[in-house]
């Protein structure tokens, strides 16, 4: 992975691992239709509003930084996305699932009904629209689904199969069903399988990483 | 919230041909060449070789086009089996580009108005001929003894494109970059030296024209056309004819099919962030001035279906700052 030549602005695009996927399929799964911006590898901590040279300087560090190239890994990029929200807002929306991670033995379910904090006037809230949740690793879980919402992209999520390959899976519902798988051989030699479950919700734009561990019975 | 929405005219698809010399080496003229010393003793060895730009056992050595000899009669190779006489790799692959190229099983090959029975292939690599071969652009000199011979296809001389079963089709005259250096540019009685076939990255070398006198246009070259030839003598020679003349130009044409994507940014939109380190952990924003001047700095943009899965990302190669007075166009383009 190496830098982009920060001389000149360019655009540096890629196709992401799930977009060869469907793009493979061939079912008319692969076509653009909306766009998001993020602000990955931006640490706002370098944003210094005490520079010397004044205002125009705040962002000095942030502006001059040379950025990455793409990952082709869906789960890796845009992770932080910007969102729009009025002027004047001064506390973001946040989520909480009520874990701060996930460790399931194989076969074990759980449901996982995530809330959104700091929306609409609101200090904790469902969203409407539900919440996407994407496991980084497919093989892991035997069913992955959401419930609750009846949209027809959510239904088409929800029945989306992805077999053999460690590439992630999304889903939509208000409420979101993880069961661990019960294959062994995905162990091999170790007792433990990790990935990580993104959280995102569609009407705020907040968003949450968690880990999650299936442990191996026997 | 987070996600725009594309309008119809933010997607645009755009084809453009894109040409490139046919070469791993990426010079225009390729001036050595190579064969795997395996290759005769194998059974692929009796119908063509492969030609490398370099020693074939070198780790960047790369197949740049095949040769092979083909034969109505079977000649110039021994045959599969001695009571079944005309039937040789040489004919096999006769009666292969017969097909290919004629369509038609009662077909003969004729060049420039002469029939030919056999002629010699140089079948260029897929990977190196991509969509098709650039007319014009074929340029490769024969020398056999001290004679050479400088060929090219005929396609700035013609008016009208000549089309058969393997596609668009043009004569291979003595000449360069696409005209004759008189005439026709064909031999004085055995047509012309061969055929250009672009679609399929195939030229075929008019064994009677390559065989003519000197004085008739021709390399007079030693085709061997008995059944008792060992099968690769023919390869072999027109192999040594073109390491001689030490000098093949051909460019490669293909098309790229591109989106063009417009993801417009209006002022209003995407001036707060998610970033960890934009707030606090209750979602306060960490720097207190941005609560009336919020400003964020765009990396990343992502492109997604409308079930949220996100299908390309386009990197900006430095941050681009954004808020609440300023708008941003990012044209984005993916090939296929």
């Amino acid at each position: 992975m190496g830098y982009l030549d920060n001389s000149v602005v360019t655009v540096d695009a890629i196709l992401t691992k799930k977009g060869r996927e469907l793009l493979a399929r061939g079912d008319g799964s692969f076509r653009i239709t909306q766009f998001a911006v993020s602000d990955d590898e931006i640490d706002y901590t370098l944003y210094n509003v005490t520079h010397p040279s004044g205002s125009s300087y705040y962002g000095e560090a942030i502006e001059n930084m040379p950025l990455l190239e793409a990952f082709p890994d869906e789960t890796q990029i845009m992770k932080y996305k910007l969102v729009t929200l009025p002027r004047g807002t001064a506390r973001l929306p946040i989520l909480n699932l009520g874990y701060s991670a996930i460790t399931l033995k194989q076969g074990a379910s759980l449901a996982i009904t995530p809330q959104t904090l700091n929306y609409l006037g609101s200090n904790q809230t469902f969203e409407t629209n539900g919440y996407t949740a994407t496991i980084a690793d497919a093989r892991v879980l035997a069913t992955f689904n959401g419930v609750g919402i009846n949209t027809p992209e959510a239904t088409a999520l929800n029945q989306t199969t992805t077999l053999g390959t460690n590439v992630s899976k999304t889903v939509i519902g208000t409420s979101i069903n993880l069961t661990a798988t019960t294959v062994n051989t995905l162990f091999g030699n170790t007792t433990q399988l990790q990935t990580t479950l993104t959280v995102i919700g569609r009407d705020s734009g907040a968003r949450i990483i968690i880990p999650v561990t299936i442990t191996k019975v026997n | 919230m987070s996600f725009k929405r594309f309008e119809a005219d933010d997607l645009v698809v755009s084809a453009e041909p894109v040409s490139a010399p046919v070469w791993s080496t990426g010079a225009p003229i390729l001036t050595t060449f190579f064969t795997s010393s395996t290759q005769p003793s194998s059974t692929s060895g009796n119908y063509f070789y492969n030609v490398y730009q370099t020693g074939s056992t070198l780790s960047n050595a790369a197949i740049q086009f095949s040769l092979a000899y083909a034969d109505a009669q079977g000649s110039g190779s021994s045959p599969f089996n001695s009571a079944v006489v005309g039937k040789s790799p040489t004919s096999t692959l006769y009666g292969q580009y017969r097909t290919l190229v004629l369509g038609d099983e009662e077909g003969s090959f004729v060049f420039g108005g002469v029939t030919s029975s056999y002629f010699y292939v140089i079948a260029v690599d897929r990977d190196r001929f991509k969509e098709s071969l650039l007319p014009g652009t074929f340029n490769l000199l024969l020398t056999s003894g001290s004679t050479t011979l400088r060929l090219t296809d005929n396609s700035a001389d013609v008016t009208t494109v000549s089309y058969n079963d393997a596609g668009r089709v043009y004569q291979v005259v003595s000449g360069s970059n696409g005209s004759a250096y008189s005439g026709t540019g064909y031999t004085v009685a055995s047509g012309s030296y061969g055929l250009f076939l672009p679609d399929i990255g195939v030229i075929l070398l008019n064994g009677r024209a390559v065989d003519s006198s000197v004085a008739g246009g021709g390399l007079a070259f030693p085709t061997s056309r008995t059944s008792t030839t060992p099968t690769p003598t023919n390869i072999t020679k027109m192999y040594d004819a073109i390491r001689a003349g030490a000098s093949f130009q051909l460019t490669y044409q293909e098309t790229i099919s591109s989106q063009f994507i417009f993801a417009r940014v209006r002022n209003s939109e995407f001036n707060y962030s998610t970033n960890p380190s934009y707030i606090t952990g209750s979602g306060d924003l960490r720097i207190p001035n941005m609560v009336n001047a919020p400003q964020t700095y765009i990396t990343t943009v992502g492109m997604y279906n409308d079930n949220n899965e996100l299908l390309a990302v386009a990197k900006l190669s430095r941050p681009l700052l954004k808020d609440f007075t300023k708008e941003a166009l990012v044209r984005i383009k993916l090939d296929f």
